[in-house]
């Protein structure tokens, strides 16, 4: 299946502003994310944190919505799903 | 009412909205926290504007590494405190309003006496602990809350109106790391603008506000686009608040 990676600020500086990458059938974010990290060390530094966890300020979405909670790991993609990863900034 | 030199200042947006809407503008309270890359265009095009009354609360002095975003500050006021040099330039720009600076730090102690007699509060800070305490306020008191944040060429805003919008808690649950930030001054300029621009049709009553949507500026690839965002019903700041109940505060 395909899935588009959206990202936005800072991600879209390392990985550019849309991926779309090929998964089995039922891969989770958490593993769509991983597999986009294994070529981006940046990526990886900037969007998980030390456990290996996706760090808890990147605001993720499906399709435009908002995923909270378990689903921010374990929500499932499906073919055609757009997944868009954004780092809030900080300035002011 | 409008005296004849206000009449003429603001003619050609009275063409748009009416004398009617410039009185609202004249009476209106507007808190700009902040008075840095964001602060400065917020508060220069809403005193142009003629907002009647502006509150700038900032901590800092000016230096000259502020200098390449901050407009109202200048090379000769590097050393001075920012509140005083914005002060300055902003009565200069529009003497028909007032200014109010207060030279203080944002904090849980000296924001709610500052921010509780506002109509509109405009963040225009530099990190979240501070946006989470105006947010907290703004939802406490049912005032709404303008938000921005920039970073390098990328900005964000979104419009808080509490008990009917998403806060800044729904939308930013955990803060992003604090960093010394690049930013260029076209950045804060483009999001400034974005959040005057909302605190005028709030206050005129007029448009679609940025409720419950975030808009995202990407400045290299010049576009805007905005993402919706929703009410967390347990939200730990605004969860609690009906459409109602805040109708009541205000």
């Amino acid at each position: 299946m395909k899935v588009r990676i959206k990202a936005f600020a800072r991600f879209r500086e390392i990985i550019g502003s849309e991926n779309t990458l090929e998964f089995d059938d039922g891969t989770s974010v958490l593993s769509a994310l991983k597999s986009l990290s294994e070529g981006s060390k940046d990526f990886r530094d900037a969007c998980f944190d030390k456990e290996g966890a996706v760090a808890s300020h990147v605001v993720l979405m499906i399709n435009g919505k908002r995923i909270s909670g378990r689903d921010r790991e374990a929500g499932v993609l499906h073919d055609g799903d757009e997944l868009a990863v954004f780092p809030p900034v900080a300035g002011g | 009412m409008l005296n004849e030199n206000e009449k003429e200042r603001y003619h050609r947006q009275i063409m748009l909205f009416g004398e009617a809407g410039q009185e609202k503008l004249k009476t209106a309270r507007v808190v700009i926290a902040g008075a840095g890359g964001l602060g400065c265009p917020v508060a220069t095009y809403l005193a142009v504007a003629g907002v009647g009354y502006l509150r700038i609360i900032d901590h800092d002095t000016v230096e000259r590494t502020n200098l390449n975003r901050q407009i109202l500050h200048w090379e000769k006021d590097i050393g001075l405190p920012k509140t005083g040099s914005a002060g300055e330039k902003l009565m200069a720009i529009n003497p028909d309003i007032e200014i109010e600076t207060v030279r203080i730090t944002i904090d849980e102690e000296t924001a709610p006496g500052l921010v509780r007699d506002a109509d509109a509060i405009v963040d225009a800070m530099d990190n979240y602990p501070a946006r989470y305490l105006l947010n907290h306020l703004a939802c406490k008191f049912g005032i709404p809350l303008f938000h921005g944040a920039i970073r390098g060429f990328d900005g964000q805003a979104t419009t808080i109106i509490p008990g009917k919008t998403a806060c800044l808690s729904c939308i930013f649950p955990k803060a992003p790391p604090k960093e010394i930030f690049p930013v260029i001054g076209v950045t804060s300029g483009m999001i400034g603008m974005i959040q005057a621009n909302e605190v005028l049709k709030y206050i005129l009553g007029t448009g679609k506000l940025l409720g419950n949507r975030l808009l995202i500026w990407d400045g290299l690839g010049s576009s805007l686009e905005t993402i919706q965002v929703e009410r967390d019903p347990y939200c730990t700041e605004c969860g609690h608040i009906k459409g109602s109940q805040m109708e009541k505060l205000k």
